[in-house]
């Protein structure tokens, strides 16, 4: 089963900010974009010398036709630097990578749980494939996402912030909670991707409503394709590659310490 | 023009110098869709051991300036597994395969070597790795450390004949002097450098970037420190020597081979680059046609000393 990986020197067609959180980084690549599934990743070289040295993982957001957009948060020294870049400007981006989110379970309505560098993969599950739901957890408002961001995305959306300054105020866990308690659990399917403290969260829930789902699990990474095990994820059948087997995992998989 | 890349160790022909630096290349095909493995002069494994680790907790890896910190704690699936998945694989590929090594006992040493003694039509040579920085001693002081590697290596020699490597790190104290000891125990060849221990700190939670206080540097960061004991090792022992340590560009080849080296191991430079070891292959390729040279050994170890003269080396 050799899947078909590419690796590819991009030209940025754009690369903006979006809100207070995220910027938006766009290229066009036909090898890369158009058999990508939500929940891949790319690993993307940012400078062309040894800083920063390795490459750097980040989800798809969209893909249309050649074109490929991430969405990305600076949390460092890698992602500054991306920030920086200015279209025209070159990339080697490696993809699409790992495996990405089930697409269609059966008879099963979607709960989309996101927060902070989770939101991307889960915008692009929610326009490849109607969902129930979406739910969004940030900090306060000015994590929002611009409306044009989230226009194509099916599902009803709704917000959390820590602070209430949109949508309703508290986790997104108890979002999801108040919505759960309005479903039948048999019929529910979470896809969740965020920081993992709120995974861990969105999966107590789960497992307490008996409600099966999956997680993307983040690991820091060096390969990015299985070579390094640097980024294993405990699981039932022992430890797991998140950049080859995962990083989308089964929430009967994962085994949360 | 053709340029003539054999590179032949005590016996041993390898069609061109480069290889894989241990742990950096997956444990079967993972590099397959970029490299034709049949291309490389040689492919050394993961570290094998005789029963299967889990390795460390997460998280393993963290970037620092020109390389990396890893904690991986050699994960792997055992000698076992390795004699039943993997030996067949690479049997089918037929370029020469290394094999690295790492026992916790003098005996597992001794069962590693006897077992892939039996396997001599897949297995080349032996690559004893004597200097993973991720596995702890038990707690053992220097000098027992330094008993410890010299019974290993003694055993090793003893139920093999297979080509042995021993592979150094300055963790294990002054390189030439373990060198000179491994070699007075049997050990073929030196394979220098292992990665160097190293720590990186969150100043927020104050903790280790990684699930361990120290974890192995490697990467270009590493790499003069690497050319060094590579340049050293080869003048003062003349035997075969595995380079590693920052190798990441056709330049970093060359240096390696103008001080000595015999195999060239790319090691993170994989992670980055996973074409990197068939790039610096064609690179000295080209380097080698465009200077006229049409045997490899023409250039290899064909560096120029200072020198002890006041004047320095530039005059
Ligand atoms: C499969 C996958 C998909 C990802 N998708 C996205 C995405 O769509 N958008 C986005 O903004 N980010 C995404 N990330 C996270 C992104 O890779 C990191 O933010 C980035 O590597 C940080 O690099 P840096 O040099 O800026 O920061 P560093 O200096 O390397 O690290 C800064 C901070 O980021 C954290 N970090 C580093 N690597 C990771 C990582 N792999 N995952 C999570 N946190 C990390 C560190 O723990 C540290 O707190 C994804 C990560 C993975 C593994
Ligand atoms: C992720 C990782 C795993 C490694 N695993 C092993 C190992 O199992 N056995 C070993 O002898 N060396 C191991 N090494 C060390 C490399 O083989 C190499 O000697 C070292 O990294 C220096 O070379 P480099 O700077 O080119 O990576 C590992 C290095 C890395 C980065
Ligand atoms: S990042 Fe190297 S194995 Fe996953």
């Amino acid at each position: 089963m050799t899947k078909k990986i590419f690796d590819e020197k991009v030209k940025i067609l754009q690369n903006v900010k979006v809100n207070q959180k995220y910027y938006k980084l766009a290229f066009a690549s036909p090898l890369l974009a158009q058999k990508a599934v939500p929940g891949q990743f790319l690993q993307i070289k940012i400078g062309e010398g040894n800083d920063p040295y390795l490459r750097r993982p980040f989800s798809y957001y969209r893909t249309s036709g050649n074109k490929v957009e991430i969405l990305y948060e600076i949390l460092g020294r890698g992602t500054r630097m991306l920030s920086e870049k200015k279209a025209g400007e070159t990339l080697k981006v490696m993809g699409p990578l790992g495996k990405g989110f089930t697409l269609t379970p059966k008879g099963k309505k979607r709960v989309l749980v996101a927060g902070g560098v989770g939101v991307p993969p889960l915008v692009f599950l929610a326009e490849r494939h109607a969902a129930a739901y979406l739910l969004i957890g940030t900090k306060s408002k000015a994590e929002v996402m611009p409306k044009s961001e989230l226009k194509n995305a099916k599902a009803k959306i709704l917000y959390s912030t820590e602070d209430g300054s949109y949508g309703v105020k508290g986790r997104v866990t108890a979002l999801l909670e108040k919505i759960l308690k309005k479903e039948d659990p048999g019929k529910i399917f979470i896809q969740t991707c965020g920081p993992k403290k709120m995974m861990e969260a969105v999966i107590a829930i789960a497992r307490k409503y008996g409600i099966d789902g999956e997680a993307s699990w983040d690991e820091n990474m060096a390969c990015g394709v299985g070579a390094c095990l640097g980024c294993m994820v405990e699981t039932r059948s022992g430890r797991m590659r998140a950049c080859a087997d995962g990083p989308v995992f089964p929430f009967k998989e994962l085994v949360i310490p | 023009m053709k340029v003539d890349l054999t590179t032949r160790i005590k016996g041993l022909t390898f069609k061109n110098p480069i290889t894989v630096a241990s742990g950096t290349f997956g444990t079967t095909d993972e590099y397959g869709r970029y490299v034709d493995y049949k291309k490389l002069g040689a492919i050394i494994t993961k570290t094998i051991t005789v029963k299967p680790r889990e390795g460390n907790p997460m998280p393993r890896i963290c970037e620092t300036t020109a390389g990396m910190l890893n904690a991986i704690g050699l994960q792997n699936k055992g000698l076992e597994d390795f004699i039943i998945h993997k030996i067949p694989y690479f049997k089918k590929i037929g370029t020469p395969l290394i094999v690295s090594v790492a026992g916790e006992t003098v005996q597992e040493f001794a069962e590693l070597a006897r077992v892939f003694e039996k396997h001599r039509d897949v297995v080349s040579a032996l690559e004893v790795n004597l200097s993973c920085p991720n596995v702890e001693a038990g707690g053992v002081n220097f000098m027992k450390k330094q008993e410890r590697i010299l019974e290993a290596i003694k055993a090793v020699r003893q139920r093999t004949s297979l080509t042995v490597f021993a592979k150094l790190s300055p963790e294990l104290g002054d390189v030439l002097e373990i060198a000179g000891k491994v070699l007075g125990e049997g050990a073929d060849g030196i394979s220098v450098t292992n990665t160097l221990r190293g720590m990186a700190v969150d100043i927020d939670s104050r903790r280790s970037k990684l699930a361990k206080d120290f974890g192995g540097l490697s990467g270009p960061a590493i790499k003069p420190v690497a050319l060094r004991y590579v340049y050293q090792v080869k003048k003062e022992f003349k035997v075969p020597v595995i380079a590693s340590g920052g190798i990441s560009d056709v330049d970093d080849a060359l240096e390696f081979l103008i001080v000595g080296a015999d195999l060239l191991a790319v090691g993170t430079a994989n992670f980055v680059e996973p074409r990197a070891t068939l790039e610096i292959l064609e690179g000295i390729k080209r380097f080698c046609a465009k200077q006229g040279i049409k045997k490899l050994d023409e250039l290899r170890g064909s560096y120029r000393p200072c020198g002890d003269s006041k004047k320095g080396c530039h005059r």
